[in-house]
């Protein structure tokens, strides 16, 4: 349901992680909507409110929001279903990309056709919109991407992604970062945004979505009452859903619910495929059976019981945590990267929890 | 690329910060310089105690921060504080809120003037934390003031105003300043502090009788038994109920003076000269429902906005005179009541009870947005046009909708 009044409002989209990311997304936001207010924008700036800051990599979403002065911003959070409203996205870490969003969204769902993709990456630009294309696709995409490895400018990573947004997007201008940046009293990362904006290298991209399942949910017919079998095939939908439209539709119906908001579990020897984790996951650990005593302290101490008796590890629940490589006495697991799992690539723009800022919005 | 230059500073905005909600009011706690803060974290109040705990700690103000084991004691150190003679802020929300039933009963009963937060958050369902105003809506009964804020500025200005209120010696009751959680506590918009003029509004709290020997003994809220003091106490606390209103139009023409905005004390209306419908609500989405209005009326139709900034007192007077001529009303109403009158929401019902005195009736419809799903201007402007067809039939087919409800609004 496109709604006008948020469709045309000026948005950015910043895609992070739980604590790595939180104070390193706020501060990208904020002086993003504080260069809005330079250039006599009416600004704001939020988190996504479903969102876990607090908890450690646990993707979450910031948004600027920024409004001409002859246009009356109404403010709306919940606003992927609302239309095609990003200008702008913003990748902090690349995992990001293989995964859907903490909505369970595509990452670019809800964004303009011509929206600009930053992405803080040492990945070639062609393995990112090939995953873009393979993966996070809602619609066709006729913008442009750019990425920056944002750690080798500063480890406070917002500025050098701010000066690649900048190159990439006519949404803001650089000058109006810069002044916002002396409003914030950060007037010593100019340079930061300056360098980044300089060697920043924007491509255009066109990416055709092609079939996508959208609108076609077989959901039965809400009974006036509620029974298990209609409950799980909204499960099953809700889980299977591609778009945040889509999710919403297989969210149940109030008749569906079970008194006392059941969420039936899995039968034994089956998945609950209403809480599957692999989007939180940027590690995972991978155990070398050579080493192994099979001693069963990861199995004993995962805290998901995502890995099995046997040290195989069930990646729809696993979080990448690391405690079973932690805990394993002849360190038979590591922990890898999950661009290097899935796609034999290293990301080696990763930020540790030690380049985490102190965080004290939220 | 050519050289980047910054524009000076001084042609910048240097007043206006964004700010979120939660670091508006950090910021009038800091301005009312509170003496004892007690913390316990929740979801909307978590970033109120960070902030204030990263000012105290960077040293722009001192207080002591008292972090509790849970709401109850947080509210009790709160309260405690006060009958001391500190100046206190405390806040919570949902379930937290309810848990401190007890100990925030008491502090109006020993008109303590207590400031707190209330940070509107659904009452769990585990993990529903969406905005409802139910956990502030509990609290109507008991003495405290409530105040709802629209917008981080006003939910700074409110912070401040609500000290002068609470500790008048006409008043001393506690007081909550609501604000609808995530809308405004965790959306950074346009603030304006307060410059230097603000420096007098607030005179340093002097309890009439603190509890602290130095100034002599007294025993506060002490054991009473009913049939010798009871309807007499609970008339104390009404008589300073009633006061409160004077104090209240007084503080708010003051603080008007000492900002470049000004406020209206009790109800905020636009649209309303010539309105036939009128939109009553409270809070942060007074703004949508505002430019819903604005919309309507470039078709021509007359419709208005009224939202009562204060919850107690209940502005029924002004309610009824600034509802006077219309005939329709559609409630954006953000409090469930299971099984109330006709089902309507809490802040429903209390309207339709204030303008049973009125002297025309309109018709008043709910819009009950329960859950904590956030509505959006289609389904206000939805509101308007059911409002607008029952009032062209003359009667309504129902009462109460909910607009956001996936399946069947029996």
């Amino acid at each position: 349901m496109a709604i006008p009044e948020y469709e045309r409002l000026t948005w950015a989209v910043v895609h992070c992680r739980g604590v790595l990311h939180t104070a390193h997304g706020a501060n990208l936001v904020r002086t993003l909507a504080t260069a809005g207010m330079v250039a006599g924008k009416e600004s704001y700036y939020y988190m996504r409110y479903d969102d876990s800051p607090e908890r450690d990599n646990v993707p979450m979403i910031f948004y600027a929001v920024m409004g001409d002065p002859k246009v009356d911003v109404v403010l709306h959070e919940e606003v992927e279903p609302v239309g095609k409203l990003f200008d702008a996205v913003v990748v902090m870490d690349s995992s990001l990309l293989l995964h859907r969003t903490s909505q369970r969204a595509l990452i670019l769902d809800g964004t303009k056709e011509d929206a600009v993709l930053v992405v803080n990456t040492s990945l070639p630009p062609e393995r990112v919109l090939e995953i873009v294309g393979e993966r996070q696709l809602a619609h066709d995409w006729r913008g442009s991407l750019v990425n920056i490895r944002a750690r080798t400018y500063d480890p406070e990573i917002a500025y050098p992604l701010l000066g690649a947004l900048a190159k990439a997007w006519n949404g803001i201008r650089i000058e109006d970062i810069i002044g916002a940046l002396e409003l914030l009293g950060k007037g010593e990362k100019a340079s930061v945004v300056e360098e980044a904006y300089r060697d920043a290298e924007p491509i255009r991209v066109f990416l055709r979505a092609g079939e996508r399942a959208l609108g076609r949910l077989e959901l039965p017919e809400a009974r006036g009452w509620w029974d298990l079998e209609t409950y799980r095939a909204y499960q099953a939908a809700a889980a299977g859903a591609r778009t945040y439209e889509e999710r919403m539709m297989a969210m149940p119906r109030w008749e569906v619910l079970a008194p006392g908001l059941i969420e039936f579990g899995p039968t034994p020897g089956e998945k609950n495929i209403g809480f599957t984790t692999s989007f939180e996951r940027y590690l995972r650990p991978k155990v070398d059976k050579g080493k192994c005593t099979d001693c069963k302290l990861c199995y004993h101490y995962c805290p998901d019981g995502a890995m099995g008796f046997e040290a195989i590890v069930d990646l729809n629940y696993c979080t990448g945590c690391g405690i079973c490589a932690e805990v394993c006495p002849v360190k038979a697991i590591t922990m890898v990267g999950e661009w290097e799992a899935e796609k034999g690539l290293r990301e080696e723009e990763l930020l540790t929890i030690e380049e985490a800022l102190r965080e004290y919005m939220y | 690329m050519s050289a980047v230059t910054a524009r000076p500073v001084q042609t910048l905005i240097p007043k206006t910060k964004i700010w979120t909600g939660t670091r508006a009011i950090a910021e009038a706690v800091k301005i009312a310089d509170v003496d004892v803060i007690a913390a316990y974290p929740i979801r909307p109040y978590t970033g109120v105690m960070n902030e204030l705990a990263r000012m105290i700690s960077d040293g722009e103000f001192s207080a002591e921060i008292i972090v509790a084991d849970s709401e109850h004691s947080q509210f009790e150190i709160a309260k405690h504080a006060s009958a001391v003679g500190a100046r206190t802020f405390v806040g919570s929300s949902g379930v937290g809120l309810l848990y401190a039933a007890e100990a925030i009963t008491v502090t109006a009963l020993a008109q303590l003037p207590v400031v707190a937060l209330a940070g509107c958050r659904a009452l769990d369902d585990p993990g529903n934390f969406g905005m409802e105003w139910n956990d502030t809506l509990v609290f109507r009964d008991f003495g405290w003031l409530v105040s709802w804020a629209k917008d981080a500025q006003e939910a700074l200005d409110m912070t401040l105003v609500a000290y002068r209120v609470s500790e008048d010696r006409r008043v001393l009751l506690p007081h909550f300043v609501a604000v609808d959680g995530a809308a405004i506590t965790h959306i950074a918009s346009p603030v304006t502090p307060p410059d230097e003029r603000i420096e007098g509004f607030l005179p340093p709290y002097k309890p009439p009788y603190p509890l602290d020997p130095e100034y002599g003994p007294v025993t506060k809220a002490q054991h009473i038994a009913p049939s010798l003091i009871g309807p007499e106490q609970r008339k104390v606390v009404d008589a300073s109920m009633k006061r409160s209103r004077e104090v209240i139009e007084e503080a708010w023409r003051d603080f008007s003076r000492r900002v470049e905005r000004s406020y209206p004390p009790f109800l905020e209306s636009a649209y309303m000269d010539d309105a036939e419908l009128a939109i009553v609500t409270m809070g942060a989405y007074t703004k949508d429902a505002v430019y819903v209005a604005k919309k309507l009326r470039g078709r021509g139709e007359r419709v208005g906005v009224v939202r009562l900034r204060y919850w107690r007192p209940y502005p029924a007077q002004e309610l009824r005179e600034s509802l006077e001529d219309v005939k329709g009303i559609a409630v954006l109403d953000f409090s469930y009541s299971f099984g109330s009158p006709d089902m309507g929401g809490a802040f429903y019902n209390e309207l339709r009870a204030a303008l049973c005195e009125a002297s025309q009736k309109p018709l008043i419809l709910d819009f009950l947005f329960a859950g904590g799903r956030e509505p959006n201007v289609g389904h206000f402007e939805k509101a308007v046009e059911i409002t607008k067809r029952a009032v062209k039939r003359g009667r309504p087919d129902r009462l109460v909708y909910w607009l956001t409800l996936r399946g069947e609004d029996i």
